[in-house]
């Protein structure tokens, strides 16, 4: 195994009297996807949450390669080089590929105080990336966001993440709505990222679209990690499923009748 | 190329100016004479200084309901700073700046740092302002004659010709701030903040675009953008009269819309808005030339801004399905 790039320590969640998070663990390691899964309300979305720095952890520390950080923000968290990619990708669909990729990190030509976007380097970069992560249609740079498919959408916010050197991107639901093509377009993204160096934490309801993209599976139930280090090499989608719902196949099929 | 023509948001507005012109020509020759053509542009750009600064505004998602209070109120304050010998033409003119500024950095806070909607915040802010207005000259104008030969007066609104073309220096500050505004939206970082401001504003903060900065300057740039369009005018008709400005919010508002730009935020053209400039104003010069009443110019007007909306509708559905 790589060596290890996050790690989550003994991180409790408290919204009120309600505990989403309950002492959890989770590490990350370098170049590696880790699919994460559980049913609604299993705290995903809240861990995910708490490491891009979208809402703070009640206790618990986090570590990138070691060091202890402090993530109270998103900027703090894409200071530590996290980028998360949501549903909708927080893209500005009115604003081209090119104005997007940079937007908040814009190249200046020129004096400064004339404030000059780079309009060749952003284009002739978003050209690059967006070769590089594996849109295989010929879109040009200057197209608005609002003009592309929803997995070129993901394909545009993971080239982002992969250009400012993210070590870890961690993608929420990236094939929700997305047709089987698209789907598969967008599986393709985030393997080309981990094969450039980057790591991932996917998070999708659709265990089949986990499986052919992740190097292991983590689950959590009711707040608390239940296992963290299922091989989908070795294990099968049902497995996965039982341990996801803490229910054997005849309390399943007790449950559903 | 005709495709990518027609899709640009400004297309529309130049297919109805071009015919505006031409209708109004052809119905009355005396419409693009140069005395014709003189007047209009006196007041269209003391007016479209307003709809420039409007139009970032409007595309970082906000509005401005203040600005024609702003217009009456800001000469006021210089006319009667300058006539009660409190201080020099200049410096009251610096001070009706600032203090205009000070009003739009108070809209900008209100809206960004409590979240109240632009609306209700600068449709108060357009009656406190005007009510101070009306309070502070008992409703009577201020004069401002006096100002004749002032170097400030010649630089602001001095007049020249130009052929037969009477132009005022106000022409020359609309094409300035055409110039550096159009340049700000389209070549800047800031540009591309104030875009994505209104496009998207959770996913600007969450690229470290400062939203409420962004969106703060732009209420104190249309506060002071009034606030000059008013002391231009107010000299170049050698009266600040307190009630000026009244209903200008609206028209500004429809200027800026009919040239494009969207009144949900996040797109902007500069270039349309000067044509959205036009068009209004070279509607309500030219339907009175054509023998229409002047009080039928909102029937127009507003038949006008029904269908730029529905134009840009199409034209936005036609550019997301890429048709």
């Amino acid at each position: 195994m790589a060596d290890e790039l996050i790690r989550m320590e003994n991180i409790s969640k408290s919204y009120g009297r309600v505990r989403a998070l309950e002492q959890v663990n989770l590490t990350v390691h370098q170049k590696e996807i880790v699919g994460l899964l559980g049913d609604n309300g299993a705290g995903k979305s809240t861990l995910i949450k708490v490491l891009s720095g979208a809402v703070p952890a009640t206790s618990g520390d986090i570590y990138i390669r070691g060091r202890k950080v402090n993530i109270r923000s998103t900027t703090d968290a894409i200071a530590n080089k996290i980028e998360t990619i949501y549903q909708d990708s927080a893209l500005v669909t009115q604003l081209s590929i090119a104005r997007n990729l940079f937007l908040g990190r814009e190249p200046i030509k020129g004096p400064r105080f004339l404030n000059r976007l780079d309009h060749h380097k952003m284009n002739q970069v978003a050209d690059e990336l967006l070769k590089r992560v594996g849109i295989s249609k010929n879109i040009p740079s200057s197209t608005p966001i609002g003009s592309l498919s929803g997995g070129e959408r993901q394909a545009v916010a993971i080239a982002r993440a992969m250009h400012f050197d993210s070590d870890l991107i961690i993608l929420d639901e990236p094939t929700n709505n997305l047709g089987v093509a698209e789907t598969q377009g967008v599986l393709r993204f985030v393997r080309n990222a981990r094969d450039s160096g980057h790591s991932c934490i996917f998070i999708a309801h659709n265990i089949h679209h986990v499986f052919q993209v992740v190097d292991r599976i983590v689950v959590m139930r009711r707040g608390r990690v239940v296992a963290d280090d299922i091989d989908p090499k070795k294990s099968s989608v049902k497995e996965v499923e039982q341990v996801i719902t803490g229910m054997s196949d005849e309390e399943v099929r007790a449950a559903v009748s | 190329m005709i495709r990518r023509l027609v899709a640009k948001p400004e297309f529309g507005p130049l297919v109805l100016l071009i015919a505006e012109l031409v209708v109004f020509w052809s119905i009355n020759h005396d419409f693009l004479s140069p005395l014709n053509i003189s007047n209009t542009l006196a007041f269209t750009v003391e007016l479209g200084l307003i709809a420039l600064a409007m139009t970032l505004l409007m595309t970082s998602g906000e509005f401005d309901l203040s600005v024609g209070s702003l217009f009456g109120f800001a000469p006021v304050l210089m006319w009667t700073l300058f006539n009660s010998g409190v201080t020099s033409l200049p410096t009251a003119f610096v001070i009706g700046l600032i203090v205009a500024g000070l009003i739009g950095l108070v809209n900008g806070v209100l809206v960004t740092h409590l979240k109240i909607p632009s609306f209700l915040v600068t449709l108060g802010m357009l009656l406190v302002v005007r009510g101070t207005a009306l309070f502070v000259t008992s409703g009577f104008p201020q004069r401002t004659w006096i100002a004749g030969d002032h170097w400030l007066a010649q630089l602001l609104v001095g007049d020249f010709y130009v052929g037969p073309f009477r132009i005022y220096m106000s022409l020359f500050w609309f094409i300035v701030v055409v110039i550096i505004l159009g340049y700000v939206l389209t070549e800047t970082k800031f540009g591309n903040w104030i875009q994505a401001s209104g496009g998207n504003a959770n996913a600007a903060r969450a690229r470290g675009v400062n939203v409420e900065r962004t969106k703060v300057a732009l209420f104190v740039l249309s506060a002071m953008m009034a606030a000059f369009a008013g002391i231009i005018s107010s000299i170049r008709t050698s009266a600040a009269n307190p009630n000026s400005g009244t209903g200008y919010e609206l028209e500004v508002i429809a200027m800026v819309v009919i040239g494009g730009t969207a009144l949900t935020g996040g797109r902007g053209t500069i270039i349309g808005t000067v044509m959205g400039i036009f068009i209004l104003r070279v509607m309500r010069n030219g339907i009175v030339l054509i023998g229409v009443p002047g009080l039928a110019y909102n029937i127009f007007i507003g038949a006008i801004i029904l269908g730029m909306m529905a134009l840009h509708s199409a034209l936005e559905r036609r550019h997301q399905s890429g048709t």
